[in-house]
């Protein structure tokens, strides 16, 4: 049961990269259209593609924007924010 | 012993000799005009010399039209053409296909050259090109810190999918330029980034030069990011534009390839959500027609309390359903809640329990609409959003289901799951409840 729960079980869902859970979402999504799941999976792979979604959501909506310029200088590498 | 030949004889096997070496035809050939004349017929002829010597040439209407300038004398060009001999005259000349002003002529020979080089060695070949990133985290940009090229990336990279920008501030022209942006390719290589932006604003031809210069191009072709290049020039493609993955006609235009739409993002999740959403609504379907059947099985003693949780739910329903439903179930409710009023206590039950199969019946027509009503909607254009929530299973909750766990909290949907005398649980949309099994019968 636990062993093919989804590939998020292996990394918290707010850790994950845009693209990670893009796949991760529609490999969900998948199994959901491949039936033959009970209730009780397809309500926890249902919650898990919500999870998902909303972390998608707010990686488009919240994620912040660095702007930054990259220089050698003697001391070595330097960031600094531009604007 | 040689034949005697006529002097057209001769002047034609020079000729076939001359048109067929390579190394007479299509060349470019440097020097200063002089002797120009304009022919009516809108020929021109003229004698293109430089120090030590000169050859006359033949430039015709054609491809004089061509030309981006007028030619006048004493002005230093590059023509590119091919020796002829005349054979009327026994004279050779060059008859010019095109010219260019010297030192740009010069310029465009080498880059003709260099071009030639690199398309040898493959740099151009479509099977070099790497696909750009989908969802880069880091977009890395190769061009003048103060630039308009920047500003129009921040900017549109601003509406974007999210990604931070890390400028390599360069130089893109005059002395040093070349060097300068290949050390910011290879900064950027060094020190992260998934994509690299390299270029800069529109221009004038020499403006843009170093996009044409050799380090440039290799410096590009052996970076381990793949490269957009974004030289502002609206018709020729610079060198750096050849090596590069691929092509934007701007800056700006290099940004927009280097990051997705943010609103087709969006609406790629809602449709793949709206799968989601229509193989759990199949799902909770099939386990509503089971609920169903539990339903009827009910003891009278609960009559009540799920009469006031089906009035709820039809109610609910009502608001949702077509104007003819609600119009049968507010007619119903009305005589419920008159009838109601004028009963003892004591007879109450009786009515109620006629009351739960009027609703019953209603409910389920209620629901069998709703689900076509819902199906309907799913090919319509409300939002992803809604159609989650129509079928979301904690509302199926909230419309007075309720479902049967084991201990374990696990979900029973059939009656061979349950023994006599085990425990289970009942979840419904405010908490649940602790039951032992009575009884258990099949269908």
């Amino acid at each position: 049961m636990s062993k093919d729960d989804g590939k998020d079980g292996n990394k918290d869902v707010k850790e994950m990269t845009f693209e990670e859970s893009l796949k991760a979402l529609e490999e969900l999504v998948d199994m959901l259209e491949n039936g033959g799941l009970d209730l009780d999976k397809s309500l926890d792979i249902y919650e898990n593609a919500v999870k998902l979604r909303d972390h998608c959501r707010d990686i488009l909506e919240k994620s912040e924007r660095r702007v930054q310029k990259i220089m050698e200088t003697s001391e070595g590498i330097k960031k600094e924010d531009i604007q | 012993m040689s034949a005697v030949i006529s002097v057209s004889e001769l002047n034609e096997r020079a000729k076939a000799v001359i048109s067929a070496d390579a190394s007479l035809n299509d060349v470019w050939v440097s020097g200063e005009i002089s002797n120009l004349t304009k022919q009516s017929s809108g020929h021109y002829y003229f004698t293109l010399k430089d120090t030590k010597s000169e050859i006359r040439c033949t430039l015709f209407r054609g491809a004089r039209n061509s030309l981006q300038f007028e030619p006048s004398e004493s002005m230093k060009v590059a023509a590119f053409g091919s020796v002829d001999l005349y054979v009327v005259r026994g004279s050779y000349q060059f008859n010019v296909a095109t010219m260019r002003r010297s030192g740009v002529g010069d310029l465009y020979l080498a880059l003709e050259e260099l071009k030639k080089k690199l398309k040898a060695e493959g740099l151009f070949d479509e099977e070099r090109k790497r696909a750009i990133p989908k969802y880069p985290m880091t977009v890395g940009v190769v061009t003048s810190p103060t630039g308009a090229a920047i500003h129009d990336i921040i900017k549109v990279a601003g509406k974007r999918f999210p990604a931070n920008i890390l400028l390599a501030p360069v130089l893109v022209q005059g002395d040093g330029a070349a060097a300068s942006i290949c050390k910011g390719i290879e900064l950027l290589n060094n020190y992260g980034a998934d994509v690299l932006i390299v270029g800069r604003g529109g221009g004038s031809a020499e403006d843009l030069w170093a996009f044409n210069e050799e380090a440039v191009a290799r410096a590009i072709s052996s970076s381990k990011i793949p490269v957009i290049s974004a030289v502002g020039h609206e018709t020729d493609f610079t060198v750096a534009d050849l090596v590069a993955d691929v092509r934007a006609a701007t800056p700006s235009a290099a940004a927009e390839i280097a990051l997705p739409d943010i609103s087709s993002e969006m609406r790629n999740i809602g449709n793949v959500m709206m799968r989601a959403s229509g193989s759990l609504m199949y799902c909770i379907s099939v386990m509503q027609n089971d609920f169903r059947i539990l339903d009827s099985k009910l003891s009278p003693r609960r009559a009540k309390e799920k009469v006031d949780a089906e009035l709820r739910n039809v109610n609910d329903m009502s608001k949702r359903s077509s104007f003819a439903l609600r119009s049968v179930i507010g007619s119903k409710t009305g005589s419920f809640v008159t009838a109601d009023a004028k009963l003892s206590p004591r007879r109450a039950k009786s009515i109620v329990d006629q009351y739960v199969l009027a609703l019953d019946d209603i409910s389920s027509s209620a629901d069998a609409s709703l689900l076509r009503l819902m199906s309907g909607k799913m090919k319509d254009t409300i939002s992803a959003e809604q159609r989650m929530n129509a079928i979301d299973p904690m509302k199926v909750l909230e419309r007075g289901y309720s479902f049967v766990t084991d201990d374990k909290g696990k979900a029973l949907t059939s009656v061979s799951q349950i023994s006599r005398g085990s425990d289970v649980e009942i979840r419904m949309k405010d908490g649940s409840a602790k039951a032992k099994v009575n009884e258990v019968k099949g269908k």
